[in-house]
């Protein structure tokens, strides 16, 4: 026969061995190098697709160099709607 | 000892060379060890799986963790929606997991260290949620394209650089995962060199470094795997719940 409040002290610990665990799972949740690598690729990515798009409608059109330098920009700008967009959803996750 | 820190990235062919209608199809070291990959994962998941006791064996908890962490993640990003979906995440995920830890071991081959892979992956998944995207949408899936509460005049300069945004997610999904894992290795091998042109003087150093660099390439390969992950899901998420 079991004891009662040996029981009892045991499904306390249990408890607060999984209360723990939840705490450390939370904190692993925002890892910074992650995240730091998401946004840099994020930006670069954007633009080298502008860049290309753009080099590719010059070579359709004929139009060699504005539509890369337009696209170029319109790819940075994408790259940085980027970057803000994964920086609201991190904050909006802590 | 190989000096040159990138010759580790060489493909080679292993047997005899196979052309189908001109497409050069030879079995290549990156094939052998995808393949491996493949069977550590077969084999672990059917050990896993073959006994299912209340109180698992060991392999058989590991097994369930990696289930459970999966369907979590998807349940919590893209929702219940996402359900019928989990088991190309969960193998897309522990692909590319054990893909990047099989490339640890010391002579062997990093597979995601290719872009060549990680982009027909990104790739298949981009056009994957494409579809996934119109069938359950129609055409009105192009609305995420137009963010709402924007100006008309603005509104053809806006679409243009979301359909950039949205053509720069395969391209920075795959090149995310390739450059974490081929810098990663490269700067493995270099410590590695200069352990060796110091000699037993001075190579102490950089052999402490070397050995702290291999516990954060590890944690860089688990990291990289649930990024990608993740962020199919992400992806997925946003072709099943229009948000605009």
């Amino acid at each position: 026969m079991a004891n009662p409040e040996d029981f009892k002290t045991r499904l306390k610990i249990a408890k607060s061995k999984i209360k723990n665990q939840m705490l450390l799972e939370k904190d692993k949740k925002g890892s910074f190098m992650g995240s730091a690598f998401k946004l840099g690729t994020e930006l670069v990515a954007a633009v080298g697709v502008g860049t290309i798009i753009g080099f590719i409608l010059d070579s359709w059109f004929g139009t060699k160099p504005w539509l890369i330098i337009i696209f170029f920009f319109l790819g940075a700008a994408a790259g940085m709607l980027n970057v803000i967009r994964v920086a609201n959803k991190m904050q909006k996750d802590d | 000892m190989a000096s040159n820190p990138m010759q580790q990235f060489t493909v080679y062919k292993i047997g005899p060379e196979i052309k189908i209608a001109g497409v050069d199809l030879s079995f290549t070291n990156a094939s052998l060890f995808m393949v491996l990959s493949a069977a550590i994962i077969v084999t672990f998941l059917y050990f896993g799986s073959r006994e299912r006791k209340i109180i698992p064996s060991k392999i058989q908890l590991i097994t369930e963790m990696l289930y459970n962490f999966v369907a979590k993640m998807i349940s919590d990003t893209a929702g219940s929606k996402a359900k019928p979906y989990f088991p190309f995440i969960f193998c897309l995920f522990i692909f590319v997991l054990i893909c990047n830890m099989v490339g640890m071991l010391p002579y062997s081959f990093t597979v995601t260290s290719h872009i060549i892979v990680t982009l027909i992956m990104a790739l298949f998944i981009f056009v994957a949620v494409t579809i996934i995207g119109f069938v359950k949408h129609g055409f009105k899936y192009l609305n995420i394209f137009i963010p709402s509460g924007v100006p008309a005049v603005l509104l053809p300069l806006i679409t243009i650089i979301e359909i950039i945004s949205y053509l720069s997610r395969p391209v920075s999904l795959s090149v995310r995962l390739f450059a974490n894992m081929m810098a990663g290795h490269t700067m493995l091998k270099v410590f590695g060199g200069f352990v060796v042109s110091l000699g037993i003087l001075g190579g102490w150093l950089p052999l402490s470094f070397s050995v702290a660099l291999t516990g954060l390439e590890i944690l860089v390969a688990f990291l990289q795997a649930y990024v990608f992950a993740i962020l199919t899901c992400i992806y997925l998420n946003d072709a099943l719940n229009l948000h605009h």
